[in-house]
């Protein structure tokens, strides 16, 4: 089973890497210092909102309100800033708390009342971006401090790393450990695969689930001040495309949206993949509306792939099981 | 910004002598085809119309995002609410028209601001910068400062926006007229939101950067990110021109790593547009020779100003647009109205 | 559905039906134009189309699943209706036929992909929606189809009663008593829901549920095309951003009809009229706070409230009614 697992992102890393020789090939600038800034600029916000949404995918439900949740952080954390002259940190730590009671509403209508967290998360998709928009009017505030943009522009000394994918790199690899090593990751995986089992063995359903959704509020507001300081400035409209990238790269990485298999590596790799094909149609100029095909194709191929390995393994259990 | 509008705002109170000391019961609603920071001006601009022309009220409402079906609700909803003149960006060149015939049959005149409806059509006027002719002109400006050859980009904005055709044909015109040693390498559109037209301008950059000359944006968005992306890469190699008075360009135009923008006048337009609609409320008519312009989509367009400015006159960008909005207000009446 | 004339009194649709009325009152004495001809008029034609999306997502609701490349099917096929009728010069009737067509068929790729793979429709229509939108966006270079026959256009102006009432919303209320009949009284619908209600079961007794599902999707598609005609009828044109963003607007108006009208999201029941009256009371409440003044930027905010206290409320009178029926 592990070796299976290994698999699982084994081959991902093979189509990134695969992918990424193929287009250095025919354009050397691909691998530029710049280009590879670029790169990794666009993949340090996305790892986050993917992340975002997997943990939520991981107990079997979804999170609409992604985008929402990161496009009020964005205009908070800013407007905090511009307005009422916070300092930064202070404007950090308020904006990451209003993302995670934002995933808590989430999570706690979620829980109490058993409605799918389809029709929740899209209800407070329209409330949050209805709060945004509200308090903005639809105009974006422009007087980013110069040290929120200096640590967006910030590259690690003279390598072309920017200082922005440090924070994605770190949680990625905290959510690997919450996912993996804690017991609340194992809650989780667990009550995405039966609810009723894991109510069984007395994991707390309620509790899962809000925890779960915090988290997503959490990173969702993560995403969104990155995004600021990548922009310096903020506009209202952040997160309102959203969606289908946070969909999109846990479900290539294998991700089953029925819950309880996710992997953050694997995600990981789905998020550079849709990075690498973005940036590569920029680069074929390849007309822009292909790009929402391609998303839509590779959505599609991925569950057809993860379809087609699960029978397999279903045969080989049961050979082994006949044995 | 705030100095344009005062200094327009009481030569028109001159201007007008007072005639309007009276109020009229016209109440002017301005919709734009969704937000977006260029129609922030049309707020204050209609403030000062009720001001100093004696309106009932003169209105900026925003549509939630853009959408043709948002805002023919809320147009509705704003007729249902009482206002009887409408001045609106259209969401679609040719869907928009239905809305205004029917506001027409209601007896209610309305005219595009900002940008044109096709023909034919019931609204009075289209009132707005001349788009494709301010690309033109912004386009000569670059090749000009690339010294008559290169390479170009060209950012534009949403496709769905009537003037966005218009724009990239314009660009194309100008540097087919340069001879043959100027070409555009890309074109890049639908990118009027902040993060894919960041995504999508860095990763140009990163692949063309040092094929590219020049770089011409013809709304506003693309504009910012332009800018921003040359300043943050210290480049003063490729040239650039932009597009309208975000705070981003203009400082990005004193630091020299933008050649200069072209400026248009939304001020302007809502403020004359809410005192003609006043005007056609009050019995006035468009005068059988009216000096119209024409464009690509109609015959009845008035030029709402563009000009240029670059570093040696960026700071004075202000006085610029007053005197564009001066001019026009004073001959409006004269020129284009039978009252 | 399958109750005997139940307590009308305890009904959704009559907690609607209230709802609406007492609406209707509040708007038209505190807001000044509410009963306005035109605004009434404007009102009918929203309802209209808003009933249509509502309908076409329940259909596909009833399967416990979701569509959400309905928005994109309603541009696909008024973009390809726009080209029958513009560009091969089709005359009207047949060109909406194909309309018709043209959404059942990109409904039933939905069906079919979701049913052979086993896979939720949430992620496959995910996927196609940005496909169907991409391939729209691309064959048409996002260029609208704006010389449609008049005849066509003018039907979405047309004015009845007394130029109160538009003739779309009588093209709406006759889909949902058609749509009431088919569930209610015919075979097809039957199996219908209850493929939907307790697919083993009704697996068990002889109904393909992948073939009901299926045709859930194929309706869903006819009745995303049919609101996009309407749409274009009042648009006057076949526009590509008459939906917004890979026609992702038209998901809060097509969950919230349903969602508010009782339909359950986990698939097996729906009320049709309960969708009707959904509509009805979204495009009051919207229309009524345009009037009232509470600020464009508001309005979402407030749906979005009303979506989650619809589903709230719903929730708490399934609780009661149940702790009724154990009682007596």
């Amino acid at each position: 089973m592990a070796t299976l697992f290994k698999k699982d992102w084994f081959g991902l890393l093979i189509v990134v890497v695969v992918s990424g020789l193929a287009i250095a090939a025919v354009k050397p600038a691909f691998l530029s210092s710049f280009n590879l800034y670029v790169l990794m600029v666009s993949t340090s916000y996305m790892l986050i909102i993917a992340l975002a949404q997997m943990i939520i995918i991981a107990i079997g439900q979804m999170n609409l309100s992604v985008g929402a949740i990161g496009g009020l952080v964005a205009i908070s954390f800013s407007g905090l800033m511009e307005v009422h002259q916070i300092s930064v940190p202070v404007a950090v730590l308020i904006s990451l708390v209003i993302g995670m009671t934002c995933g808590f509403l989430n999570g706690y209508i979620t829980a109490k009342s058993g409605i799918s967290a389809f029709i929740i998360t899209l209800a407070t998709l329209y409330i949050f971006k209805g709060i945004n928009l509200g308090i903005t009017e639809a105009e974006p505030f422009y007087n980013i401090p110069e040290t929120v943009k200096n640590f967006g522009n910030a590259k690690l000394g003279n390598t072309p790393i920017p200082f922005l994918i440090v924070i994605p790199i770190i949680i990625t690899f905290l959510m690997w450990v919450f996912m993996n090593r804690t017991e609340t990751g194992r809650h989780m995986l667990a009550y995405g695969n039966s609810v009723q089992s894991a109510e069984l063995i007395g994991i707390s359903s309620s509790k899962v689930v809000i925890t779960a959704h915090v988290i997503s509020g959490f990173l969702a507001a993560t995403a969104g001040i990155l995004v600021v300081c990548r922009l310096q400035l903020g506009t209202p409209n952040i997160g309102d495309s959203w969606l289908l990238p946070s969909f999109a790269a846990p479900v290539i990485g294998g991700a089953i949206l029925a819950g309880g298999k996710v992997d953050v590596i694997a995600t990981a790799l789905g998020v550079l993949i849709v990075v690498i094909i973005s940036q590569a149609l920029v680069i074929f100029k390849i007309d822009p509306f292909f790009v929402q095909i391609f998303l839509g194709v590779m959505i599609l191929l991925a569950v057809l792939v993860n379809r087609y390995r699960e029978y397999k393994q279903e045969a080989l259990r049961k050979i082994f099981n006949s044995e | 910004m705030k100095s344009l509008f005062s200094i327009v705002a009481s030569a028109a109170v001159v201007l007008s002598g007072g005639a309007f000391a009276g109020s009229s019961d016209t109440k002017v609603a301005l919709v734009p085809g969704g937000p977006h920071p260029y129609f922030a001006a049309w707020e204050k601009a209609g403030q000062d119309a009720v001001k100093d022309f004696g309106l009932g009220k003169a209105d900026y409402k925003v549509p939630a995002e853009w959408d043709l079906s948002q805002q023919n609700e809320l147009i509705e909803s704003l007729v249902g609410k009482g206002y009887n003149a409408v001045l609106v960006f259209p969401g679609d060149a040719v869907g928009t028209n239905k809305i205004l015939g029917e506001l027409d049959d209601a007896g209610i005149p309305t005219a595009a601001l900002a940008g044109c409806v096709e023909q034919p059509t019931k609204a009075k006027m289209c009132f707005g910068t001349d788009t494709g002719h301010s690309a033109y002109l912004g386009t000569k400006q670059l090749i000009d400062a690339m010294g008559g050859k290169g390479k170009i980009a060209h950012f534009t904005g949403f496709l769905v926006d009537p003037n966005t055709t218009l724009r990239i044909k314009a660009v194309e015109k100008a540097v087919e007229e340069s001879g043959g040693d100027v070409e555009i390498i890309q074109v890049i559109a639908d990118i009027d939101a902040y993060e894919p037209a960041d995504e999508k301008i860095n990763a140009f950059m990163a692949a063309q950067g040092a094929e590219v000359d020049g770089i011409v944006t013809t709304a506003w968005v693309p504009a910012v990110v332009a800018a921003q992306a040359l300043t943050n890469m210290g480049d003063k190699r490729i040239k650039m021109v932009g597009i309208d008075h975000d705070e981003v360009v203009l400082e990005a135009i004193k630091a020299g790593f933008v050649h200069g923008t072209m400026l248009q006048n939304p001020y302007g337009q809502g403020y004359i547009g809410s005192y003609a609609m006043d005007k056609i409320r009050g019995g006035c008519t468009f005068k059988a020779n009216a000096p119209w312009k024409s464009t690509a989509q109609t015959d009845q367009f008035i030029d709402s100003g563009t000009v240029f400015v670059d570093v040696t006159d960026v700071d004075n960008y202000v006085d610029a647009m007053r005197g564009i909005s001066l001019e026009i207000l004073k001959t409006f009446e004269g020129d284009f109205l039978d009252c | 559905m399958n109750k005997k004339i139940p307590n009308f009194i305890f009904t959704n649709q009559f907690g609607l039906l209230c709802l609406v009325l007492i609406f209707i009152v509040i708007f038209s004495t505190v807001t000044d134009g509410f009963t306005s001809r035109f605004n009434i008029f404007a009102l009918s034609r929203v309802i209209a189309i808003d009933i249509m999306i509502g309908l076409a997502m329940m259909v596909v609701i009833l399967t416990g699943g979701l569509n959400l490349a309905l928005g994109a099917i309603g541009v696909c096929a008024a973009m390809f209706g726009g080209w029958c009728m513009e560009v091969l010069e089709i005359p009207i009737i047949p060109s909406i036929l194909l309309m018709l067509g043209m959404g059942s068929f990109l409904g039933w790729i939905n069906g079919f992909i979701t049913v052979k793979t086993g896979v939720h429709s949430f992620i496959v229509t995910l996927a196609t929606m940005s496909i169907y939108f991409g391939f729209m966006t691309m064959l048409t270079e996002a260029e609208a189809f704006r010389r449609l026959p008049e005849l066509f256009t003018d039907f979405g102006s047309a004015k009845l009663f007394n130029k109160y009432i538009s003739p779309l919303l009588l093209v709406s209320v006759a889909t949902c008593f058609v749509l009431f009949y088919v569930f209610r009284f015919t075979d097809i619908g039957r199996k219908l829901i209850a493929a939907g209600a307790n697919p083993e079961a009704a697996e068990l007794s002889g109904i393909s549920v992948n073939r009901m599902f299926i045709y859930c999707h194929v309706l869903s598609g006819f009745l995303g095309a049919l609101a996009a005609i309407l749409l274009t009828t009042r648009i006057g044109a076949a526009i590509p951003s008459m939906a917004g963003q890979l026609g992702m607007d038209w998901l809060l108006p097509a969950f919230l009809a349903p969602v508010i009208g009782g339909t359950l999201l986990s698939g097996g029941k729906l009320s049709v009229f309960g969708t009707m009256l959904g509509a009805v009371l979204v495009t009051l409440l919207t229309n009524g706070l345009y009037l009232l003044d509470v600020g464009e930027f508001w309005i979402r905010f407030f749906l979005g409230i009303i979506l989650l206290m619809a589903v709230l409320l719903d929730r708490t009178r399934e609780y009661f009614t149940l702790r009724k029926v154990i009682v007596s």
